[in-house]
């Protein structure tokens, strides 16, 4: 066959499109071998700093410990790591990991005042997102009922209602109860919601004193005397960071748990900063969703716990857990959605085997609520000094479900409450 | 009200190094809070090991106090390595690199401390408590007030009293000439930013025991700060006196009293200063 300048020409074209193509590269469906990079939003600046670095502390032993086994079906896991502040930032970083780094789901997300922001983006952009800490409830209400990208936190008043609840349980006889917390959503949610529960179990209580300072106050002496002069039974406290620290130390220092009983909703955060000599026994101290020192916790959290320690010379807080379950979720739902196949699955079709999907966490069983929220266990109980730390624990433990303790899909909080049988 | 004055107390000793800068140096140090907050730590780190190296806990105050002041020495490499370099700036950059350093010390501190607050435990009732006013008072708050009223005393007697106060109220009147009498101004830049940081870390290391030690510890300092300066009047040591007094105090009755009204009362006296005498209760006249 003669050879033509135009069939030479078609012959080089085709050698040189063969040279670019490496003889030694996978074929395009199964990508095992390349990493699969997840986006992580966290906290390292200001003060919820040390709740965003236990939320990426879960999430790097998480990694650690599925690239040792492996990686998700056979691709090893990167984590790129944002940083979450102001909603506008924290919305453009957003848009970074998906766009720009091409990640196939972010995790993290720690205030809701963030995420309420990230919730609508999630949706446009359509990557998993999973939550760790953050909602989108305006106050106590949902403002994404039916999201389809957008995986959230359990509702943020669960704990005060938790504390409601164990507060009738524990502290039988209480008639007038003065509350503190942070002058932000959280704060006010929270002693609204442990109200409207401690009202259907002791209806002739009554609320006599309520305080808000600003997140990062660090000195209560004022509050204290104002608590002291209302003359409650019961101090309620939702305090989450360092303050829960210091208003123990301050109200050890005018005696005011020696005729008040305390009910501290979330300072279980802060644990290990909660030392014996200034934090009595007998208050009801709130973990959130994880308890370092559960008696009946799984080989799982022991390890964590253990090698948590070692490393940080710490005690781990809830947020590890939050965010190990997200990250376990997920892997647990690519799985399921690739269904024995190698084969990466599609975005959506992970989404769609995250819903319901339940998984072991480092506090036990959890699992994603038909409606994209968080299902957990939360941990309170009353503070004792019977255990060989430094700081406070708790006896007994109460374990209490989001199924009866968070608001169904789709109903509103007070008629919720109110809708008790009691 | 006690509780209002021991606040006040604290807030005097930072406002007091603030107004010490701004009165030589001309420059608003945005950073006095992270030497507060970077007191505080040390503090907490110096009486740690002051306790477990055996000291009588009778005793802690004194290696507090000394690690406060020893801190304070922070401030020389601060002045000479960053702050010599803006002073003929325009106040805008001069701002901007005071916050760099608040994020910096604050990154720093986070680095060195990590991130759960830091307190020093069962030290704040050593000395027991005594009643006071019919309320219940740590007799510790009582010497941190006193050791506030003998600095701001000391203070005003080195000011007014000896060659480096008058040398400094001379700098702070008319830097030209005194520079041209002979000071050398360089170091008593040096000396003046090193005394208003060991105020402030001083200030930490004092407030410690009776909280705990937060990176972030400082900013919510640096605003309270700014209100005493306008009700006191930039550059007055009398000014940060009445005005730290004027805030926690105040501050402290709207709690008892009306809560909501906390921040926005202390805030209504600032606009009310600024308004009636703009350049505060014991500000100069404008140069």
């Amino acid at each position: 066959m003669r050879t033509t300048r135009r069939s030479f020409l078609r012959l080089v074209g085709a050698g040189a499109a063969a040279a670019t193509v490496r003889l030694d590269a996978p074929p395009a469906f199964a990508q095992a071998g390349h990493p699969v990079k997840l986006g992580v939003l966290t906290i390292r600046a200001g003060i919820a700093a040390p709740v965003g670095a236990a939320g990426l502390r879960g999430t790097e032993w998480w990694l650690e410990r599925v690239n040792r086994a492996g990686g998700i079906l056979g691709r090893p896991v990167q984590l790129v790591v944002e940083e979450e502040s102001n909603p506008k930032d924290t919305v453009e970083r957003y848009r970074k990991l998906v766009l720009q780094d091409k990640v196939e789901a972010v995790l993290g997300g720690i205030s809701t005042g963030v995420t309420l922001a990230l919730g609508p983006v999630a949706e446009d952009l359509g990557t998993p997102w999973l939550s760790w800490d953050g909602t989108t409830q305006k106050g106590v209400e949902e403002t994404m009922p039916n999201p389809r990208w957008a995986f959230k936190s359990v509702d943020n008043e669960v704990e005060a209602i938790v504390a409601g609840m164990l507060t009738a349980r524990h502290f039988k006889g209480i008639k007038t109860v003065a509350g503190i917390g942070n002058d932000y959503s959280y704060g006010h949610d929270c002693w609204q919601a442990y109200q409207a529960v401690l009202k259907r179990y002791t209806p002739d209580v009554k609320f006599v004193l309520e305080l808000f300072p600003k997140l990062g106050v660090t000195d209560f002496t004022s509050h204290l005397a104002a608590i002291q002069q209302s003359r409650a039974d019961l101090l309620m406290c939702s305090f989450w960071s360092g303050d829960a620290t210091i208003i123990l130390k301050q109200a050890a220092a005018v005696d005011l748990f020696k005729t008040m009983k305390g009910a501290f909703t979330t300072a279980g955060g802060v644990h290990d900063s909660l030392k014996k000599n200034f934090t009595p026994e007998g208050l009801l101290l709130g973990y959130n969703t994880m308890y370092f020192d559960d008696p009946k916790g799984s080989a799982l959290l022991k390890q964590f716990v253990r090698e948590y320690k070692a490393k940080y010379a710490e005690y781990p807080p809830y947020e590890c857990d939050h965010a190990y379950f997200c990250a376990e979720s997920y892997k647990a739902a690519v799985e399921k959605a690739a269904a024995g196949s190698t084969k990466w699955p599609e975005k959506a079709t992970v989404v769609r085997a995250l819903e319901g999907i339940e998984v072991e966490s480092l506090s036990g069983r959890r699992s994603w609520r038909e409606d994209h929220v968080h299902m957990c266990n939360f941990y309170q109980g009353i503070t004792t000094h019977k255990n060989p730390y430094d700081f406070v624990t708790i006896d007994p433990v109460e374990v209490v479900s989001t199924k009866v303790a968070m608001k169904p899909a789709g109903t509103k909080l007070f008629d919720w409450i109110n809708s008790w049988k009691i | 009200m006690l509780s209002g004055v021991f606040h006040g107390s604290i807030l005097f000793l930072v406002s007091a190094g603030l107004q010490v800068v701004f009165g030589v140096q001309k420059i608003f140090n945005l950073a006095c809070g992270s030497f507060y907050a970077l007191g505080a730590y040390v503090g907490v780190s110096a009486v740690g090991w002051y306790v477990g190296a055996g000291g009588p806990p009778a005793l802690f105050i004194a290696p507090l106090a000394v690690a406060g002041l020893a801190v304070g020495a922070v401030g020389v490499p601060v002045e000479r390595g960053l702050l010599r370099f803006v002073y003929d700036r325009d106040e805008t950059f001069q701002l901007l690199l005071t916050f760099a350093i608040v994020l910096m010390m604050e990154d720093a501190i986070r680095m060195t401390w990590g991130t759960s607050p830091r307190s020093t435990s069962g030290l704040y009732l050593t000395y027991g408590r005594v009643g006071v006013l019919g309320t219940t008072v740590p007799v510790y708050n009582l010497i941190v007030i006193g050791a506030s009223l003998a600095i701001a005393v000391l203070i005003g007697w080195l000011l007014t009293r000896t060659t480096f106060g008058w040398i400094i109220r001379a700098s702070a009147d008319n830097r030209e000439m005194t520079e041209a009498l002979g000071v050398d101004m360089r170091r008593l830049h040096t000396t003046v930013f090193t005394l208003g940081t060991a105020l402030g870390t001083l200030g930490g290391a004092l407030v410690i025991p009776a909280t705990a030690a937060m990176s972030e510890m400082g900013i919510e300092l640096i605003v309270e700060a700014f209100a005493v300066v306008v009700i006191g009047g930039l550059g007055s040591m009398r000014g940060a006196f009445v005005g730290a007094l004027v805030v926690g105090v105040l501050r402290s009755i709207a709690i008892s009293v009306y809560p909501e009204l906390e921040m926005l009362l202390i805030y209504l006296i600032v606009i009310a200063v600024l308004v009636l005498r703009p350049r505060g209760l014991f500000g100069g006249p404008p140069a």
